[in-house]
């Protein structure tokens, strides 16, 4: 147990952290709905969207880099833990990616977090949103 | 006096086959009465198999939603629990979440539940049950401890089963599941119960078939068996009713061949005699001794032409219809009245009942009397005969030791069962009502 907080508060003490770093990010979306997006350490952006939907949050990010056929590895964290994650490729026509999941909505607040790293060049981008 | 030609003797047989077929109802006829038996056997049994096969059925499905949840829990459920999904990080609630949501929550399995020891909801695809704490029942608490798998009726009433009730009636099963750190939990499984009882209609609507043909196929096989033997039944019983028929035709034939020599013979010269000594008597008045004497003889001689006519009556009737059956009864009564037996004899009017019908009256009131004095040691009896819309009653009553009409007739007492043979040929019911101890009562009714 002692385990699992110290790793979820160094998860949340380094998204703050990265988000600082990179650009600000921007909050919008309509309703319940938590929107999150901003910029990668290289030319792409990072969009992060989080809605609550019957005890579960559907989470959706998403990368654009305006080049088709780049390979991102994703992770998408949930109060620092990794939920979900994978390998995704741009695609035409706005040479971008996106991945959804629908995470399990944790009793208090729930933090999300959205990584994703360029398997070629390195840029990275970092994202986070509470809800 | 004249002896008539009375006769008891049925009428002609409506079929030759069997003279019990013929009066017997159609409803209490063996063969009738075992299809009718063997109905009711069938629609029990039908009914029976019904209900142990749709029990039999029910626990078939239910046995294998068990296996089912065990293998689902063992060799799939199992496998993806890790510590931090016990320890309920929410990262890995999301992903067994996905995984159950693909793996586990498919088919027929409407929702699942894993429990720890106190009572934490580990895991459920119902997102809003995950880290709530309930109280375990004692069963479930056994399977969770000792393994095992158990199965019931979902109670919906409870809190933890509140997000299932628009499932309706539900089958939860639930069985053992180890945590990597060696943790007991409870992988429960629901079950739509119209599936349970859908899998129920499928095994028995497999075996109802080959049980109703089977029945049936026994009992159309055995009536053609039952149906040989009743006829056997009835022509034997048939042939022994002729054979008892004719024998009191004959008996009663020898008893007017009997009585009309009697009457013809001897009576007459009884009679002749008894005459013949009183005018002898009168004739030689002057000799007072001798006609003391001979009178005395023509005394003895009436003596007994009245004992003889006695039994003339005893052994046939007299010409009822001139004699009259009031006339005719009083004989019948008379040995009951010098054995003592107080006697109340009421007789309507019979004038215009059929001969037929007198006769019979006076025949059964004769065995009926000649029983009653003879095996009931009556104290009292009454004999009452009365005519009322067209129906000729006689009820011979004592309250006598009585007897069980239910019991077979001793050897050679045939007498009540002859009558009823009789009555009933003749179109008539007789009744016989008896108790041990409470005396006995028969009651004949005949059209007049």
């Amino acid at each position: 147990m002692k385990t699992s907080k110290s790793r979820t508060a160094a998860a949340l003490m380094a998204l703050g952290l990265l988000a600082g770093a990179t650009t600000p990010a921007l909050a919008s979306g309509g309703g319940n709905d938590v929107i999150r997006s901003g910029g990668c350490s290289g030319h792409s952006t990072w969009k992060l969207k989080a809605k609550p939907d019957n005890g579960r949050l559907e989470v959706e990010g998403e990368v654009d880099s305006n080049r088709n056929g780049q390979t991102w590895r994703w992770r998408i964290l949930h109060n620092g833990n990794v939920s979900a994650h994978g390998v995704a490729t741009t695609t035409a026509p706005s040479g971008s990616f996106s991945v959804a999941r629908r995470l399990v909505n944790a009793a208090g607040t729930d933090h999300i977090g959205w990584r994703a790293v360029n398997r070629a060049t390195g840029e990275t981008c970092r994202g986070g949103l509470s809800i | 006096m004249k002896w008539s030609s009375m006769r008891f003797s049925r009428q002609p047989l409506r079929s030759e086959r069997s003279a019990a077929a013929v009066r017997r109802p159609q409803w209490a006829r063996p063969v009738v009465q075992f299809v009718a038996a063997g109905l009711v056997a069938l629609v029990i049994l039908i009914v029976g198999s019904g209900w142990l096969s749709k029990r039999a059925a029910t626990d078939e499905a239910i046995t294998s939603a068990r296996e089912t949840t065990h293998l689902l829990a063992t060799q799939v459920a199992e496998h993806a629990v890790t510590t931090d999904l016990v320890d309920g990080q929410p990262a890995a609630v999301d992903r067994y979440d996905r995984f159950a949501r693909k793996r586990l929550v498919v088919g027929d399995v409407l929702r699942i539940k894993i429990w720890q020891a106190n009572g934490r909801i580990v895991y459920s695809d119902e997102a809003k049950l995950i880290g709530k704490r309930f109280t375990l029942d004692e069963e479930e608490l056994q399977v969770l401890e000792a393994g095992g798998t158990d199965a019931g009726v979902s109670d919906l009433t409870q809190p933890e089963n509140r997000f299932e009730r628009h499932f309706g009636r539900l089958l939860e099963v639930y069985t053992q599941v180890w945590a990597p750190d060696g943790q007991r939990l409870l992988f429960e499984a629901y079950y739509s119960y119209a599936d349970v009882t859908r899998r129920s209609a499928e095994v028995l609507s497999a075996f109802r078939p080959i049980t109703i043909i089977g029945l049936l196929s026994f009992v159309a096989l055995t009536v053609p068996l039952v149906w040989v033997l009743a006829r056997r039944l009835d022509d034997s019983a048939a042939e022994r009713e002729r054979l008892l028929v004719a024998a009191v035709e004959a008996s009663e034939a020898e008893r007017r061949r009997i009585a009309r020599d009697l009457h013809d013979g001897v009576v007459q010269d009884l009679a002749g005699i008894s005459f013949g000594a009183s005018a002898t008597a009168r004739e030689i008045a002057d000799r007072p001794e001798m006609a003391r004497r001979v009178e005395a003889l023509a005394t003895g001689v009436r003596q007994s032409l009245r004992a003889l006519r006695s039994l003339l009556v005893e052994i046939y009737p007299p010409e009822l219809r001139t004699a009259g059956l009031a006339a005719a009864l009083d004989d019948v009564v008379a040995p009951a009245l010098a054995a003592g037996i107080a006697v109340n004899l009421e007789i309507d009017d019979t004038a215009g009942v059929p001969e037929d019908a007198t006769a019979l009256t006076w025949r059964v009131a004769q065995e009926a009397v000649r029983n009653a004095v003879r095996h009931g040691r009556p104290k009292s009896l009454t004999v009452r005969v009365s005519v009322h819309d067209n129906v000729l009653s006689l009820l011979v009553e004592d309250d006598g030791v009585g007897f069980d009409p239910s019991s077979p007739p001793r050897e050679g007492h045939l007498g009540l069962r002859v009558l009823r043979d009789l009555v009933f040929e003749a179109g008539g019911t007789l009744a016989i009502e008896s108790s041990p101890g409470l005396g006995a009562m028969v009651r004949l009714e005949t059209a007049r």
